[in-house]
């Protein structure tokens, strides 16, 4: 059968399309944790779609949420924000995304972005007529972004620095020494910082997490996203937030409004319950995310690929050069193949056609199975050359 | 040191008036709040059964971008037999409410035109899903006798001058006044004759006794006209925020796209909520409207016993009054609050919902 060359996202949407047809195909491209929503949030949204579901909320969501919501940036992120000024709730992180995109960047205004990337940035900045300039980083430096290549990219049109650590694809974490680098050099140049920490509890190994929003000076210039997608397996509820001074965030609250109006009541109340209730089942779905990382390790060494090592996240992006076929082509044979997804690195930025995304998101024997076919399919690939 | 970027920043969004155009609540807020968009309703068992039950069993994750199949097959459904508005569920896509559906419709649709035509009166929300990302606006003129809905020569003449996009309520959100039949058709004409596109809020068509005439059911409509609405009102899903844009196919993949951009999704919860409400939604609505018919006819009486000046409006939901300046007041002095006229383009005209507490809300008014 001949296919037409898609690229990009495009090519994404192929590949999923054709993985449907497959019954035992293995996913280990899309970011949605295999684990279902913890049983108590789903109690709790079931006592709210009873007790509840005729609560007011305003478009900025539940002062009871909002204040969960700034419990745990103190805890977890050390950044203090007020819950009546300092919150507002959107539809998943993509909305609270959106919002600060749009929130910060006029037509012509410049973003400096670390590539690779989360490609709803660049979609989002196109939408504000924003214009992205990129820094890369690479595999074989455990895709550090260099804050001197960050200082380098600024212009007189540089108004913000997106800051997604831990980053996807590239699964890479912004050191403390980095991060008050970054924060000195939007002081020193004025960018408002974009800070993206919604795989702050997925950190390996030893390395350490820090918001810029917890760092003297940074909050004022700061819009922090996160949301209960990744952590509490809830990418169906739509529940994210951001937080920042109040001044920004009251643009983002009319912006808000602006776009959608408020988050789900019934959400919303699911949301109070992960964040104010029991916290082991993320606990162990995060240790389960750790004993994944090492199996896929394992198995890309035995394969002989690069990659830069995943500090945190749940994906590790591998370099595929050394096959010498675009990731595309790559990831389209080991679909058909062997019925495994994996996301090419096309999808993500035009200049990654040598990487592949892989995600820890999957129970431990499918991708174990996922790994051996992946393994399979490179060696078939090789063995033609 | 304070930033200099930021003042920047916040002195553009100073200047930025549509997208601080105030508005009404998305939903009720008190017992005595007549003034929100969504009024809130019981919940019927069978949906939160329904809903609760596709949460037990692991819906929890990511779905589709436009929906789940089996809803936007349910309001294709819907669409077609309230409205006899041909559509397939390849036309839905699921929002997570009405102004996502504004936004997504203003912005996506408004993108491939040079300009886009706005009625002088219509819900604010418009001017704030304007107000993200500025379009060139052509202002609509309305007639205030006709409940503030757009006069056909007016919607011409915009049309005429090169507008190629024009935006429509019917009924009105701020008096209830809907198109009649002939009027529909005559809009219906003038898009075939000029190719230009609508963008048609039919939300409140279901508060209209004995349905409401679509732009979507003229002959042109299938390729010129997108619909948005809540999705099943009245059952209980305000809160939910779930709705729907009915649109033709070529104008889906950029709406859709933009969908993924900001949203990836809507709430797997509501999404489940509203396909249990669409099989409940024919039984359980028509009861609810004979009920509102009496309420709103009752209020109607008082107001004109009182010597109010009531707009004619044709969805049993609300009343507008024509009202001196100090009438919201008056009414907040007695706890109620109501919708205010000024939000939408006339600041002499207040709305209420209508329930229970109308007609004393009315009496305030005195
Ligand atoms: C870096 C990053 N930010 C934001 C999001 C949006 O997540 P959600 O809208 O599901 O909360 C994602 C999703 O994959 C992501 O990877």
């Amino acid at each position: 059968m001949s296919k037409k060359k898609a690229q990009g996202t495009n090519l994404l949407y192929q590949l999923i399309g054709e993985a449907r047809n497959y019954d035992d195909v293995i996913i280990m491209g899309r970011g949605d944790p295999d684990f279902d929503t913890p049983a108590h949030i789903v109690a709790a949204a079931k006592n709210a779609m009873i007790n509840h579901h005729a609560d007011y909320s305003p478009p900025e969501g539940l002062l009871a949420l909002r204040e969960a919501i700034a419990e745990r940036v103190k805890r977890v992120n050390n950044i203090d924000v007020d819950p009546a000024t300092e919150v507002v709730v959107a539809n998943g992180g993509q909305e609270a995304l959106f919002l600060m995109v749009l929130a910060v960047l006029s037509p012509g205004d410049e973003m400096i972005v670390p590539e690779p990337n989360y490609n709803t940035y660049a979609d989002s900045l196109a939408f504000a007529g924003g214009v992205k300039v990129e820094v890369q980083t690479y595999a074989e430096n455990d895709f550090r972004a260099d804050p001197a290549d960050v200082a380098a990219a600024i212009t007189d049109k540089s108004r913000a620095l997106l800051l997604v650590s831990p980053n996807n694809p590239a699964a890479s974490v912004i050191s403390p020494p980095d991060m008050q680098a970054m924060l000195d050099i939007a002081i020193s140049k004025d960018l408002m910082i974009l800070a993206d920490d919604i795989y702050d509890l997925f950190v390996y190994d030893d390395f350490e997490h820090v918001s810029p929003a917890s760092l003297p000076g940074g909050k004022e210039r700061a819009l922090t996203l996160n949301a209960l997608s990744k952590a509490y397996s809830m990418t169906g509820w739509r529940l994210g937030w951001i937080v920042g001074p109040a001044d920004l965030m009251a643009r983002v609250k009319e912006l808000k409004a602006a776009i959608s109006g408020g988050a789900s009541i019934i959400s919303q109340h699911a949301g109070i319950a992960a964040l104010t209730g029991p916290q082991d089942a993320v606990e162990m779905m995060a240790e389960a995310y750790r004993r994944r990382r090492r199996l896929v390790l394992d198995a890309l060494d035995a394969m002989g690929m690069k990659y830069g090592l995943p500090q945190g996240g749940q994906f590790v992006f591998a370099d595929i050069g050394f096959t010498g076929m675009d990731s595309g082509e790559v990831a389209q044979r080991i679909l058909t193949e062997q019925h495994v997804l994996a996301y090419p690195g096309s999808a993500f930025s035009k200049d990654r056609k040598d990487y592949l995304r892989m995600t820890f998101l999957q129970p431990e024997e499918q991708l174990i199975e996922g790994l051996e076919r992946m393994k399979v399919a490179m060696r078939d690939m090789m063995a033609e050359r | 040191m304070a930033s200099q970027t930021k003042a920047d920043i916040l002195a553009q969004h100073e200047t930025n008036a549509a997208l601080k155009t105030p508005a009404p609540g998305q939903i009720t807020r008190h017992a005595k709040d007549l003034g929100a968009d969504g009024m809130l309703s019981p919940l019927d068992e069978r949906i939160i059964a329904a809903a609760s039950e596709a949460l037990e069993a692991g819906q929890t994750h990511y779905v589709d971008v436009p929906g789940i199949a089996p809803l936007r097959e349910a309001i294709a459904e819907y669409l077609n037999t309230s409205f006899s508005a041909p559509c397939q569920s390849s036309n839905i896509i699921v929002t997570a409410g009405l102004q996502e559906s504004r936004f997504l419709t203003i912005q996506k649709i408004g993108e491939t035109f040079d300009s886009i035509g706005i009625p002088d009166v219509v819900h604010p929300g418009v001017q704030k899903a304007l107000g993200v990302r500025t379009r060139n606006v052509v202002s609509i003129a309305v007639d205030a006798d006709r409940g503030y809905l757009p006069t056909l020569g007016a919607i011409a003449d915009a049309v005429a001058g090169g507008c190629q996009l024009i935006y429509l309520e019917s009924p009105s959100r701020l008096s209830g006044a809907a198109y009649t039949s002939d009027e529909v058709d005559a809009i219906g004409q003038l898009l075939g004759e000029s190719g230009a596109t609508v963008i048609w809020d039919q939300g409140l068509a279901p508060w209209v006794d004995g349905g409401c005439r679509s732009l979507a059911s003229t002959e042109d409509a299938p390729a010129q006209v997108t619909t948005i609405g809540e999705a099943f009102p009245g059952m209980g899903l305000a809160s939910w925020f779930i709705g729907y844009i009915a649109a033709p196919e070529n104008q889906i993949p950029a709406m859709q796209s933009q969908k993924q951009i900001m949203a990836i999704c809507t709430s797997t919860a509501a999404q489940y909520a509203a396909l249990e409400a669409s099989s409940l939604f024919p039984t359980a609505h028509p009861p609810r409207l004979a009920r509102l018919r009496s309420a709103k006819s009752d209020a109607t009486e008082s107001a004109q016993e009182l010597n109010l000046n009531v707009i004619a409006g044709d969805a049993l939901n609300v009343i507008a009054l024509r009202t001196s300046n100090d009438s919201a007041a008056k009414l907040r002095a007695a706890g109620f609050d109501c919708a205010d006229g000024g939000d939408f383009g006339a600041s002499e005209v207040i709305r209420l919902n209508i329930n229970t507490t109308t007609a004393d809300a009315l009496q305030a008014l005195r």
